[in-house]
């Protein structure tokens, strides 16, 4: 018995599998910290775990340039613009009296109903899945699907940062009094 | 990669579903502008992770769902800086951003 528990925690399928259920809690906890903390600069700050967790469910599903782009975007980017609008709106510290409006009871309701009717077709298992490969080179195909097929969405992409970044200047600059 | 048989789709899936359903109520119940953000956020990101999963179930070898990742990606970046910026403009028209005082159409 210790012979094979042995054998079964240096064949990797156990640590891959404690990866697994760290990194979901790791969405799911601070995820649940984001929704519910009272101060808006915790959650925010709460996001950061939760957005790096999933860019390690990324990683063990081998999509190792989304898990960076995750990181630089999310945790690097977003997450400091939100810190930087909650800064310049409410500043530090300064919790409010009541976080949540009326809805927050059927909201809740809806939210929950809503995941048990996607639990519950999940459990009919309509996905017959092969066993996954190894893809090789992901990097790589992921950078020519996204310049030979899907070019023009890459193009577009580019230009909605472009339009997103001056419309972002333009709407935030001070009005001229 | 030995290990990926271990955890079955519907474990990512399920993942999935909960951090969507977090950032619904977060989305419906929070009276702060930059904490419905950041529900949306949470299920941007949801989103991703059942597009990821399914690419890398589905063999792995077409590219489609992380092309769309890295779309929703993009899109969301685009969608906080815009939303933050609004956010900036009512502050300064209102002097706050609980979007339950926030009702006027025209300030």
């Amino acid at each position: 018995m210790t012979a094979t528990l042995g054998q079964y925690l240096h064949s990797g399928a156990f640590w891959y599998l404690f990866a697994f259920v760290c990194f979901a809690a790791g969405v799911l906890i601070p995820g649940l910290l984001v929704v519910l903390s009272r101060n808006l600069l915790h959650a925010a700050l709460w996001l950061l775990p939760c957005l790096a967790s999933v860019a390690g469910l990324f990683l063990l599903l081998g999509a190792e340039m989304l898990a960076a782009i995750q990181i630089l975007v999310y945790c690097g980017g977003i997450v400091v613009l939100i810190l930087f609008a909650i800064m310049l709106t409410q500043g530090l510290g300064h919790a409010d009296v009541r976080v949540t409006n009326q809805q927050l009871f059927w909201g809740s309701v809806g939210a929950a109903a809503l995941a048990g009717v996607m639990l519950h077709l999940l459990s009919l298992q309509m996905w017959p899945l092969g066993t996954p490969t190894i893809p090789g080179d992901v990097t790589g195909r992921l950078a020519d699907a996204l310049l030979s097929p899907y070019l023009l969405a890459f193009e577009v992409a580019s230009v909605v940062l472009l339009v997103a970044m001056i419309g972002a200047i333009v709407i935030a600059r001070a009005e001229p009094e | 990669m030995t290990g990926i048989n271990l955890v079955p789709i519907h474990a990512y899936l399920v993942v999935s579903v909960l951090l969507f359903a977090i950032g619904l109520v977060g989305v419906f119940s929070r009276r702060n502008a930059i904490a419905v953000l950041l529900g949306i956020e949470l299920m941007l990101n949801a989103a991703n992770i059942n597009f990821v999963a399914f690419w890398r179930y589905g063999g792995g070898v077409q590219m489609e769902g992380q092309v769309f990742a890295v779309a929703v990606i993009t899109v969301a970046a685009a969608e906080a800086a815009i939303a933050l910026a609004i956010v900036l403009n009512v502050f300064r028209r209102f002097k706050t951003i609980n979007i339950d005082q926030i009702n006027l159409m025209k300030g």
